[in-house]
């Protein structure tokens, strides 16, 4: 299958979607993007961290030691009140401009 | 806001948090191992922990640590470097200290920036002297100004000692108000106290009392006048003005040592209210002696406007200042600029040698923006080691100055912040100059940029040229100073300084007189005369005036009708001053010729005189200005008391110095007469422009050696880079010569047009310089060629040194040569 490149700010928005339904680990939120998207996107190691940093450093999640389900200690990342407001903000951004291209996309 | 402090928070828990993250992504590698997916892990982590933009201080201190280290493996370039810096910052480091400490850097007294000082000014007049009457109006009247402070400066005697000693009456307020502080006793109070008290300087009471706290109280006589001691000042304590006195006394009290003073020729300063500006004092002020000067006439010029400057500085910044602060500035940036040029070729010869480490560098993968960043950072960690080496050879300078030159205590050269960010900024400047350009070459791995080393070539060899032409210069003036007739004769003359402080102008005449006579009665003494400002002395009294038109500075002179005779100065036309002239004038020829190209200029008027006379030209006081003109006047009323006597000797001077000493002495006993043969002065003032040669000398012969440096440098790297082209020459049959020539050839170009263009900056800095040039000519074709001709001589011989080498090329080895 072939590779399929997202956009960074796209990235941001599914991994605080995903974050939504609860704390997850880093592993866990790229299978689950991987997952949900019906094996179509795959989230590299590569894009994936720098990524959470970056949602880190903004302070739209915090990040909690917890034990992984091969009983590891790890880190799982938690959405934090401003995150929520922030995914709500991007969904509905992200909507009206969908919604723009594929009136687009019919009609043209 | 809030993610500037998680920021911060990341990078004091930097360690914990890349480890966190290091689990997280092995954690993450474990879990997807199935599926194969290796990266490079550093670089990944590397790539996350960007988001955080502390990277910089990561790959900052890797450059750092780098850098270090290479400049550990070769002390001898790393030593070189900092110190041919240190050269170039250091001198430049002392001369802004000295520049700081006396213009910039406040005086060490209580809220200096407050402080204005005053002058006098009217349509026709100006001074720098007050009135006490005026200066105590002032001080009762003036709401813009809190304090009111005037100084006076005097001589006087103290006990039985020979040397008078400087003697500043201040008004009482003047310790409380600058907020001294007394090393033992007190100081004067703000109330005026009637009993005859001083306070010592620290220095003072250090070479003449031993630093005895037992001298509070003790009884001293100035001018045979007794005085207590009531206390020292603070080591610290700088008072107003640039020196300090030996004593301090209030100003009322100066009529008690010196009898028949006014308690005029008053140095004023006010502290100004907090709610007040400068413009709102001055025209208070001049308001205030509007007032004044309907009761008081004769102490307040009409229209009289008060212009103040700021008080708090040893000296202000006149417009006079601005040439030689932009000659002095001009050679220590030269200096920098050749020990930059000189280690930019360095740089660029080292980086040749460093080829194999970057090109291994570059194939390893290092970015070229990170290898001229990481190269870039070592020309920076060179700089900061030079400024700091700067600071210190800067403070070094000064300090022997400060020994040789006797300055005053308060007087710290220690560098303050002003002085660490002028060294440290040009430090940078100097990083960026002879850095940048080689790491930017050295990074794009293309060695054979001849281009910026000739450019490197040029920028020395201009540099150390112009240096070199103005010491030329310099040396020429002082030998043509030496063999020149200044156009009078100093030989067989003595000045002698009465001082007569406090006499008025009939009691001067009378001194006068006296003196004349008992001095002609002293065998060997040919003639007297007097002047105003004596030749070769410190005073001086230069107009502006309009002379054809243009504005130029005329030294004004107020002699007697012997003086001429007494000077051996020629009368060309006309008659000398006489006496009952009031009006009349003399002229120097240059004046005349200038004014009155075709005209005889005897009746002619001038500066509200007549001429009557036009003597020859005599550079009396500034022997080193060519372009000085003068016109003399009688010597009478209120001049009279400030005359200096000339005294022609018919034999060797020093002999009769003592009888004259002592005539003058006896006449009065409270004088200090001070005499001097006119021929010391003139060494003396030698010596000051042999001292300015002796500078420009070593700062010129340093820039030399160090372009010197730089040629060897370069010319020996071109001889590496040639050694097979060479070889082949030299199979085929080349001859030494021509050899030579091939070497030295490519140099030629940079090397002469590094000439042309110090010759040119030379030829415009020393535009500045003319009026010390004691008459040579700022173009001066012998100081040229003599620069010229050494520098072409000291950089041919650099160059042969490692150009010979292309010689030794054994032809058969070079062709085998990699």
């Amino acid at each position: 299958m072939p590779k399929i490149e997202m956009p960074s700010g796209a990235l941001v928005l599914l991994i605080l979607r995903v974050l939504r339904s609860g704390p997850l680990h880093g592993y866990a939120i790229a299978q689950r993007i991987h997952v949900l998207s019906s094996e179509v996107l795959r989230v590299e190691e590569g894009s994936l961290y720098p990524a959470l940093q970056k949602i880190l450093l903004k302070g739209w999640v915090n990040a909690d030691w917890g034990i992984s389900e091969t009983n590891r200690k790890v880190r799982f990342y938690r959405l934090t009140p401003e995150g929520v407001e922030q995914l709500e903000a991007e969904l509905s951004g992200y909507d009206r401009v969908n919604e723009a291209i594929q009136s687009v996309l019919r009609t043209a | 806001m809030k993610q500037f402090f998680r920021r911060l928070q990341y990078l004091l828990n930097r360690r914990r948090l890349e480890r966190e993250l290091a689990s997280d992504m092995e954690f993450h590698r474990e879990m997807s191992q199935a599926n194969g997916t290796f990266g490079n892990t550093l670089l990944l982590r590397e790539e996350a922990r960007e988001a955080w933009g502390w990277t910089w201080i990561d790959r900052l201190g890797q450059d750092l640590h780098y850098a270090a280290r290479k400049l550990r493996q070769s002390p001898a370039f790393t030593v070189t470097a900092i110190l041919m810096l240190a050269l170039g910052i250091g001198v430049n480091v002392a001369a802004f200290g000295y520049f700081n400490l006396m213009v910039l850097r406040p005086l060490p007294v209580r809220d200096p920036v407050t402080l204005l000082h005053f002058q006098r000014r009217a349509p026709t007049n100006g001074a720098d002297n007050f009135p006490y009457s005026e200066v105590a109006f002032f001080s009762q009247n003036a709401r813009t100004l809190s304090a009111v402070l005037a100084v006076s400066f005097s001589r006087l005697k103290m006990d039985a000692e020979d040397k008078p000693l400087s003697a500043t009456f201040v008004t009482p307020n003047y310790f409380t108000d600058l907020g001294a502080s007394a090393a033992v006793g007190r100081l004067l109070n703000p109330d005026y106290d009637p009993t005859p008290s001083v306070v010592l300087s620290y220095g003072f009471w250090q070479s003449h009392f031993g630093s005895d706290a037992g001298v509070v109280g003790r009884l001293i006589h100035l001018n045979d006048k007794p005085a207590t001691v009531i206390g020292v000042a603070s080591r610290e304590f700088s008072g107003l003005g640039s020196g300090t006195p030996d004593l301090w006394a209030a100003i009322q009290q100066q009529p008690y040592f010196i009898p028949g003073a006014d308690m005029g020729g008053l140095q004023m300063w006010g502290r100004l209210r907090r709610d007040a500006t400068p413009a709102i004092a001055e025209a208070e002020l001049s308001s205030l002696a509007a007032r004044l000067r309907q009761t008081d006439p004769q102490d307040v010029w009409e229209k009289e406007t008060l212009p103040s400057e700021p008080g708090g500085f040893a000296l202000t910044l006149r417009r006079e200042m601005y040439p030689v602060l932009a000659i002095v500035g001009a050679l220590g940036l030269l200096i920098l600029g050749a020990a930059c040029a000189t280690l930019g070729s360095l740089m660029l010869a080292r980086g040749v040698s460093r080829e194999r480490e970057i090109a291994i560098r570059i194939s390893i993968g290092a970015g070229r923006a990170r290898l001229m960043r990481q190269l870039f950072t070592e020309s920076l960690v060179l700089a900061s080691l030079g400024s700091v080496a700067g600071l210190v050879l800067g403070y070094l300078v000064q300090r022997s100055l400060m020994v040789w030159t006797d300055a005053p205590l308060w007087y710290n050269p220690l560098p303050d912040w002003r002085v660490t960010t002028f060294a440290m900024s040009l430090g940078f400047a100097a990083a960026l100059f002879f850095g940048l350009a080689p790491s930017w070459q050295i990074a794009r791995q293309r060695h054979r940029a001849t281009k910026v080393r000739q450019v490197l070539i040029s920028v020395q060899v201009a540099a150390s040229c112009v240096l070199l032409i103005v010491a030329g210069l310099l040396s020429r003036a002082l030998t043509h100073a030496a063999n020149t007739p200044l156009g009078f004769e100093y030989e067989h003359v003595i000045a002698l300084d009465p001082a007569l402080e406090g006499y008025s102008p009939q009691q001067a005449a009378f001194y006068f007189d006296q003196l004349k006579s008992r001095l002609s009665r002293i065998p060997g003494v040919e003639s007297t005369s007097m002047a105003s400002n004596p030749p070769l002395g410190n005073r001086w009294s230069i107009g502006k005036t309009p002379v054809a038109g243009r504005i130029i500075d005329v030294h004004f002179n107020n002699v007697d009708s012997q003086f001429f005779e007494t000077m051996r100065i020629p009368l060309l036309r006309g008659r000398s001053l006489k006496r009952g002239d009031t009006t009349q004038v003399v002229v120097s020829d240059s004046l005349a010729r200038l004014q009155w190209p075709s005209e005889d200029p005897v009746g002619k008027e001038f500066s509200k005189g007549t001429v009557v006379g036009v003597s020859g030209n005599a550079r009396l006081v500034s022997p080193e200005d060519s372009d000085a003109v003068e016109v003399y006047r009688l010597a009478q009323g209120d001049l009279l008391p400030q005359m200096v006597f000339l005294i022609r000797t018919s034999g060797p001077s020093e002999t009769v110095l003592p009888a004259i000493k002592s005539v003058a002495k006896s006449i009065d006993p409270k004088l200090f007469p001070q005499a001097q043969l006119l021929k010391t002065a003139f060494s003396r003032k030698v010596a000051q422009a042999g001292y300015a040669t002796m500078v420009a000398g070593v700062l010129g012969v340093l820039a030399m050696l160090l372009a010197c440096l730089g040629i060897i440098g370069i010319v020996a790297w071109a001889v590496s880079q040639r050694t097979k082209e060479i070889g082949i020459r030299m199979a085929l049959g080349a001859k030494p010569a021509h050899i030579l020539g091939i070497v030295m050839r490519q140099f030629s170009v940079p090397v002469i047009g590094g000439l042309l263009l110090g010759i040119g900056g030379a030829a415009a800095l020393s535009q500045i310089l003319r009026q010390q040039l004691y008459g040579v000519s700022n173009l001066d074709p012998l100081a040229y060629a003599a620069a010229v001709g050494l520098f072409v001589l000291a950089a041919g011989v650099a160059a042969l040194l490692p150009a010979r080498r292309a010689l030794r090329v054994d032809p058969m080895l070079a062709l085998r040569y990699e």
